[in-house]
């Protein structure tokens, strides 16, 4: 392994050089990034310290995995398409808000012995501790909280979702809003939204947006997209609302099928066509859309939970571009990798894009490492190799302070810091 | 107590100088952004037909749980005044001014105003059925004392002469307008509470936004701490603040517009009180409501406090 540039950020350097994975300054401010990174055809998720580049734990599971953390960071969930199975991975690193600061917990990272069987998992969706995993299979959607994970005593609740199909849910305390199927045949993507709860009633009315595909959450709000528009999803009182907020009539003619939402500004980045993506400032309406062109066509995009004017487009001329969200810009662009193209099977081996603390990370399957570009100057700034093909990633962390030997540190009815989540589902 | 320092990391607090200030042009109006709604009604006041205001959060939303958005970064980007409340009320001020690069003067204007601490170290917040904690040491609720309002109006009024020295004339001619008008909306909610029986001057509210309130004019206010409409232990919770309630003899139970009410209704019903109405803490009412000002809010906090607490 290379060790990476020692520059990744301030902080990372002073760990190195005290040769620690996790540091500690003078006030007790604790520091931790870790990456979870899946293999593209062995079962294994590489756990890597992102400050020193450590490999921390290699985890065998069942399957090549697609990854999602939850917005805690607590806990990373290895969906396993191919051998359908659904794995959950404590994190190792646990945030505790206090208002004004967060307390931060670092513990090895844990393959849990929880795991969710079944034929075809595919979208996984976790809103504020609650997680809906979606079966293609199945007629019902299962629903369970990041809690019972961790406690690794899983208790599954249930949604209709009218009949099997490769659809989504969003899951909230006493309701999910399901995706509906195709009327004239399910295996076409569905054609709408609706409220239920887990007794089979239909809260409210359904809500068109044909060709639904790609979900995200940026704070509050959870996003659906589909070939009109998004569909606009909010807490309103006891359940759920949903909302069509349409395309603007100034777009070109296209759909998003692909979202991420911002986090530390409300937005969501779409696909929108192969070689462009769209911006969307909800709160803003019709004027709410920006179209960013690419210079070719996109492989992966990531939005940066700690500079949130920026998110990340890796295209498949190897290049990682530095989007302005404000203006709608490639700020920045910075060749990587040789090329990847878009050509071919969507789920080849391709590039995939993380932001952990002051590094972006960017996989490069083909050539079996990690790039780690310094997201302050937007220079490169070291690499990881990791064995095989390492393809999806997802990384967990942050700052807090640390309560070392505090027995019975009480957080009752504390909240939690939420950090960077977005739901990916790429095969456009 | 005096507010001890600037509270809100990273901001440039602005310096009153007068001298060598940049002369707007007539047909310019200055571009300010308020976080909030009831300082956007104190700014308006000021600043008049002078100003361009943006309001980030507005009537009946809670700066305390906001999300910012891009165009809210865009505004700041764009605004020659910024106007917080700091004391850590904006949580998401920090991030937003880092995203939006903007080098507009951050005016903070709690700085002068007479601070309380709070006892607790911070308060919760009841948002879809969860209790969410707010650690901070001070407690950011001032302008629920109009004393305090005033204070809040004067800094206004000083930062637009910094910016714009040429129309400081004219804030400091409505900020004295509007003093006085402060000034009588004080005396009208002492005589409200005066006319409350002594013994009956205790309250119930969520969300305890009303310490300064409390301070100035002598209601107790008693509010639950950590009690989640959806959690376990909340029927425990409640049982010790219905104890409380009953020893402190509270006389009704208010809701509030910026928060969630199935936890005060299940207050009210096991403590066998009555809603008193909705009080207005954080944030003004939609235009058509009851608090569509700060002066409305207040007026409408202190006759419905009045009411509900006088009643048998």
């Amino acid at each position: 392994m290379n060790r990476p540039i020692l520059g990744v950020s301030a902080v990372a350097l002073a760990a190195c050089l005290a040769g620690g994975a996790v540091l500690a300054d003078e006030a007790e401010n604790v520091t931790a990034w870790r990456l979870f990174v899946s293999d593209h055809a062995q079962p294994t998720v590489t756990v890597v310290d992102a400050l020193d580049g450590d490999v921390l734990e290699t985890l065998t599971i069942e399957g090549p995995a697609t990854l999602h953390r939850s917005s805690s960071g607590k806990t990373v969930f290895a969906v396993q398409g191919a051998a359908g199975e659904v794995h959950a991975i404590k994190s190792g690193i646990a945030f505790h808000d206090h208002g004004d600061h967060a307390d931060i917990d670092v513990d090895d990272p844990e393959l849990l012995h929880v795991h969710i069987d079944g034929d075809k998992p595919a979208h996984f969706v976790e809103r504020q501790g609650y997680v809906a995993q979606w079966f293609d299979g199945e007629s019902k959607v299962r629903v369970f909280t990041e809690e019972a994970v961790l406690g690794e005593k899983l208790e599954i609740r249930t949604a209709d979702i009218g009949a099997a199909h490769h659809g989504v849910a969003v899951p909230f305390q006493n309701h999910v809003v399901v995706s509906i199927p195709n009327p004239e045949d399910a295996s076409k993507r569905p054609v709408g939204a609706r409220v239920v709860d887990f007794e089979g009633n239909r809260i409210g009315e359904d809500v068109e947006c044909p060709g639904l595909h790609g979900s995200a959450a940026s704070g509050s709000l959870h996003a659906l997209a589909c070939d009109t528009g998004l569909l606009l999803i909010r807490q309103a009182g006891d359940a759920p609302a949903i909302e069509h907020l349409p395309y603007a009539a100034s777009l070109p003619e296209g759909s998003a099928s692909t979202l991420i939402g911002g986090t530390g500004l409300q937005y969501f980045v779409g696909n929108y066509g192969p070689d462009r993506i769209l911006l969307v400032d909800p709160s803003e309406g019709e004027n709410g859309f920006k179209l960013v062109q690419l210079p070719t066509r996109r492989v992966h995009f990531a939005t940066d939970p700690i500079r949130p004017r920026f998110a990340y487009v890796f295209t498949e001329d190897g290049q990682l571009h530095q989007v302005d969200v404000l203006h709608g810009e490639i700020e920045n662009s910075l060749r990587l990798t040789d090329p990847y193209s878009m050509d071919g099977h969507w789920s080849d081996p391709r590039p995939r894009v993380a932001v952990a603390g002051d590094a972006i990370v960017v996989t490069d399957p083909l050539d079996g490492k990690l790039h780690l570009v310094n997201a302050a100057r937007f220079e490169k700034a070291g690499e990881i190799e990791i064995e095989g093909r390492p393809f999806n990633i997802v990384a967990v962390g942050g700052s807090g302070a640390a309560h070392g030997g505090e027995d019975g540190h009480d957080h009752d009815g504390h909240g939690h810091a939420d950090d960077a989540h977005g739901h990916d589902h790429d095969h456009d | 107590m005096k507010k001890p320092f600037s509270l809100v990391a990273g901001l440039i607090v602005i310096t009153f100088i007068i001298f060598g200030l940049p002369a707007r042009a007539q047909a310019q109006k200055l571009s300010v952004v308020a976080t909030f709604s009831i300082i956007g009604d104190f700014a308006a006041k000021v600043g008049g037909d002078r100003i361009e205001l943006k309001t980030l959060v507005g009537p009946d939303s809670d700066a305390h749980v906001y999300e910012p958005r891009p165009a809210d970064a865009i505004a700041l980007a764009r605004a020659d005044v910024v106007l917080v409340n700091g004391l850590m009320f904006e949580g998401f001020l920090s991030r937003l001014i880092e995203a939006s690069g903007t080098s507009a003067p951050v005016a903070e204007l709690t700085e002068g105003a007479e601070i309380l601490r709070d006892p607790e170290g911070g308060h919760y917040h009841y948002q879809g059925g969860r209790a969410v904690f707010h650690e901070a040491p001070y407690d950011a609720h001032a302008w629920q004392s109009v004393a305090n309002a005033k204070v809040y109006v004067r800094n206004i009024a000083r930062a637009f002469c910094a910016a714009d020295a040429e129309g400081c004339a004219i804030y400091d001619a409505n900020a004295r307008t509007y003093l006085d008008e402060l000034a009588a909306l004080d005396e009208e909610i002492r005589q409200a509470v005066a006319a409350i029986p002594a013994d009956r001057r205790v309250a119930v509210v969520a969300h305890n936004a009303f310490r300064y309130f409390e301070h100035e004019y002598g209601v107790t206010f008693l509010a639950p701490q950590g009690v989640s409409t959806e959690s376990e232990a909340s029927a425990a919770d409640v049982a010790s603040l219905i104890r409380e309630i009953r020893e402190k003899r509270a006389a009704a139970v208010f809701a509030e517009n910026i928060a969630d009410a199935r936890l005060v209704e299940q207050i009210a019903r096991e403590a066998a009180l009555s809603l008193g109405g909705t009080l207005y803490s954080d944030a003004l009412s939609q235009p058509d409501g009851p608090a569509a000002t700060y002066a409305a809010m207040m007026r409408h906090n202190s006759s419905t406090i009045g009411a509900a607490l006088a009643a048998d």
